[in-house]
């Protein structure tokens, strides 16, 4: 017996159907799941959220300052200060970023970028910085 | 990932141009997050990206060390990439993490030389930005 005959007398048709099937039902199904790796992904990129409440919590429990934000803008202003009068006045400001960041002041880019905001640093029109005296005595003041 | 038509709207550069204008824009920008510290753009180098602040505080600092810091959305960042000799004049230092519309410097000339009406709208913008920071650059004031 051979060829077609074979083929039917072994039941040739229907293992191929059945492989075919297999085939294509295990394509469908990871062309389904590569469809879906976006949903994976987004809901990575948004982990955090998730994570905010139950960091939320345990803030509650253990109150601990965040040294990161410079709540005491008071004692990064002395410190900053101190490397102005060093640096004399008007100074630049990218010295001023570099010498605190040598010193290893805390975050020394976002400190200045506080102190700018508290105009305890103000610019003098001239492409450099100076302290803002006024502006330190009326918060030593308050 | 592209930026959507509204965002662009709200930004002072791209107030003037219309929506297909914006289209045109639209899929060359890219949002991009900023950490404190990280350098955009180093005095000298290739002017290779456009940047627009969307949110953080940013420092520009040039020659002799003179600086200005940007705190705005819609302030810009390398102008050089449509100016010759396309070559950054300032460094730009994020002061705060930040967000920043990204967007390379070529296809931004391509299209303000492509689209003689947009690149107008956009340079006279540009042209102002660039008059007004051109003493931090030259370290010369007019009185």
């Amino acid at each position: 017996m051979f060829g077609f005959e074979a083929i039917i007398a072994h039941d040739g048709l229907g293992i191929s159907v059945i492989g075919i099937s297999v085939v294509f039902v295990s394509l469908i199904l990871l062309a389904f799941a590569v469809s879906q790796i976006h949903k994976i992904i987004a809901l990575w990129d948004k982990r955090h959220r998730f994570k905010k409440p139950r960091q939320k919590k345990d803030q509650k429990a253990a109150p601990v300052q965040d040294p990161t934000v410079p709540q005491d803008i008071q004692r990064a202003s002395r410190q900053f200060k101190l490397l102005i009068e060093w640096i004399g006045e008007p100074f630049p400001l990218p010295k001023l970023l570099y010498l605190s960041e040598k010193c290893g002041l805390y975050r020394p880019h976002s400190t200045i970028n506080e102190l700018l905001k508290c105009e305890l640093i103000i610019p003098d029109g001239n492409g450099y910085y100076v302290w803002n005296k006024e502006a330190e005595e009326k918060r030593s003041s308050t | 990932m592209s930026t959507d038509i509204q965002t662009l709207k709200s930004l002072d550069l791209f107030a003037d141009l219309n929506f297909g204008e914006l289209e045109q824009i639209a899929p060359l920008m890219h949002l991009m997050k900023v950490a404190e510290g990280e350098v955009l753009t180093r005095k000298g180098e290739p002017a290779r990206t456009f940047f627009i602040i969307l949110s953080g505080n940013f420092m520009l600092s040039f020659k002799k060390e003179r600086s200005f810091t940007l705190h705005n959305k819609g302030n810009i960042i390398g102008w050089s990439t449509v100016v010759t000799p396309f070559r950054y004049t300032g460094t730009a230092v994020a002061l705060t993490d930040g967000l920043v519309l990204s967007m390379p410097g070529q296809e931004f000339l391509r299209l303000i030389q492509s689209d003689s009406a947009l690149g107008d709208k956009i340079m006279r913008k540009i042209n102002k930005i660039v008059s007004e920071r051109m003493p931090y650059v030259t370290g010369t004031w007019r009185d």
